[in-house]
């Protein structure tokens, strides 16, 4: 699975890292607001359950999921 | 949207209708929703009317929404859109702070919303909930347009200010904030700073609760080593990107904000919902059945089990698409814009529907029919009760979490049914935010 995010979407509300924190950090920017980073662009299988609560519960829709 | 040279740009067309002196002002004030759905069936994408001087410019669809909501504030502004929050907010807060200062305070804003806040403010709304039905009996009628205006107001108060501050909620408070509402209505669009009563009600409730919130402020300064878990702690935290505080009467604007922000679109919606459930008996039935599964044997509703409820959730959604409490989302424009071949100018206001968006038989067929079932669009723009792109409202967790509490604990004990004729509970356009026509009377039964 690869993940996918639109940072223009990304509010920092930190869901991602509360459910997946080998996936996502969150990075306090120079203006406005944090923004989410991928650590692991190709998470392994074992972590999908998580990934996918992070896509779910994200308020903006910023995390897509894709199969590969 | 592109901005080049014009060559021969097209200008939007202009919605009929139009009178000398107040343009479309007065079919926009009898019931501006359906006005906005004649502009986009007159003139399609782009239709240009007049708001008593101010050229106005609906943009519709899709396409045109995205546009006009990923479109950042340098070309086209929220804040000089929204300068009628400016007294009712105060000096410096948001709209009316510089560009860099207003990114701080609405990333501010946002921290208050993060994980452990959140979880914090569900406690707090189970709870509230729990104080509310207390005293119902086991049958009665309640209007619930009140009942949930209240509801809400101790819920925004509680997240926002804590429990101290709400366990003193004086009618003095309510008085203030209620004073600051009525400088919030249609006339502060066009000028906020008219010579009227309210207008000189609301600067003087502004000055009074920048006192009682500072003297908060100052209290928890004093006694910095407790934990409070709630908004008014993390907006004090707050920095600039100098590593300066925000002053008190920044943190009391930030305060209202929220809570104009949250309060009457919370409540409306909840209002709306369980109308909804009380008329859409089978719908309301596998909601219900849903909820008694999830919470069997007295499953505590917390953060965490109230995350996934999808049939509730999807209801909600529904009534959020039928009744979206925000129906216009304005900007002005900064800088032109060349839309598709078509010149938008600057000094014009660019607006989107979302009541309008919501009723677009191509994505939602038979649109004033309500089926929790239909499919989600294949865009993330055509469904916009919390607008989108990188300005999406804040608050749409929050609000979804408080909406979602509410009702767990609702419907598995009491069953609801209207009390008057079923096509009297009717939207009402006549204030900013939407809501049932009241009363919104409602019989409750406790569940054998």
């Amino acid at each position: 699975m690869k993940v996918k995010i639109d940072l223009a979407l990304c509010q920092g509300h930190s869901v991602c890292l509360g459910e997946a924190p080998e996936v996502f950090d969150v990075i306090d920017q120079a203006d406005g607001y944090p923004h989410v980073k991928v650590l692991l662009q190709n998470p392994p299988e074992e972590l999908r359950e998580k990934v996918m609560k992070a896509a779910r519960f994200c308020p903006n829709n910023v995390i897509t999921v894709l199969e590969e | 949207m592109n901005e080049r040279a014009a060559v021969a740009l097209k200008l939007p067309p202009k919605v009929s209708g139009e009178k000398p002196g107040v343009g479309h002002m007065e079919e926009f004030g009898v019931n501006f929703a359906r006005f906005l759905m004649r502009c986009n069936a007159e003139c399609g994408e782009l239709a240009e009317f007049n708001m008593g001087g101010q050229q106005t410019v609906l943009m519709s669809g899709p396409e045109a929404q995205e546009a006009f909501l990923k479109t950042l504030d340098l070309k086209l502004s929220r804040a000089a859109a929204y300068q009628a929050t400016v007294p009712v907010f105060g000096k410096g807060v948001i709209f009316d702070a510089p560009p860099d200062k207003m990114k701080s305070q609405l990333k501010i804003q946002v921290d208050a919303l993060r994980y452990q806040n959140m979880k914090n403010y569900s406690t707090v709304i189970s709870q509230e909930v729990e104080d509310w039905v207390a005293g119902w009996g086991d049958e009665g009628v309640l209007d619930f347009l009140d009942e949930f205006l209240r509801l809400t107001l101790h819920t925004a108060t509680h997240c926002l200010l804590g429990k101290d501050f709400r366990d003193r909620m004086t009618e003095e408070f309510r008085q203030l904030y209620h004073a600051l509402e009525k400088g919030l209505q249609a006339i502060a669009f066009v000028d906020p700073y008219l010579q009227q009563p309210v207008f000189e009600a609301r600067d003087k409730a502004l000055l009074r609760l920048q006192e009682l919130i500072g003297g908060i402020i100052a209290e928890r300064r004093a006694s910095s080593h407790i934990e409070y878990g709630d908004a008014l702690e993390t907006f004090m935290a707050g920095t600039y990107a100098d590593g300066s505080h925000l002053t008190e009467n920044e943190i009391t604007g930030l305060v209202i904000a929220t809570m104009f922000a949250g309060h009457h679109t919370s409540s409306g919606t909840a209002t709306w919902t369980l109308t909804e459930l009380a008329r859409q008996k089978t719908y309301g039935a596998e909601v219900l059945q849903e909820l008694q599964e999830l919470f069997k044997d007295d499953a505590p509703i917390t953060f965490e089990s109230l995350r996934e409820i999808p049939k509730l959730e999807r209801f909600i959604e529904e009534v959020l698409r039928i009744h979206p409490p925000l129906i216009l989302l304005m900007r002005r424009v900064i800088e032109d814009i060349d839309y598709k071949g078509t010149l938008i100018a600057a000094g014009k206001t660019v607006a989107i529907s979302t009541y309008g968006s919501h009723r677009n038989p191509y994505y939602f067929p038979d649109p004033e029919r309500f089926d929790p079932h239909r499919p989600k669009p294949d865009t993330l723009f055509a469904y916009i009760p919390f607008g989108g792109g990188p300005h999406k409202c804040a608050g749409n967790a929050f609000a979804m979490m408080q909406l979602k509490a509410i009702f767990a604990a609702l419907l598995p004990r009491y069953e609801f049914e209207l009390v008057d004729p079923d096509e009297t509970y009717q939207d009402d356009f006549s204030a900013m935010v939407l809501k049932p026509s009241g009363p919104c009377r409602l019989r409750y039964r406790k569940r054998k």
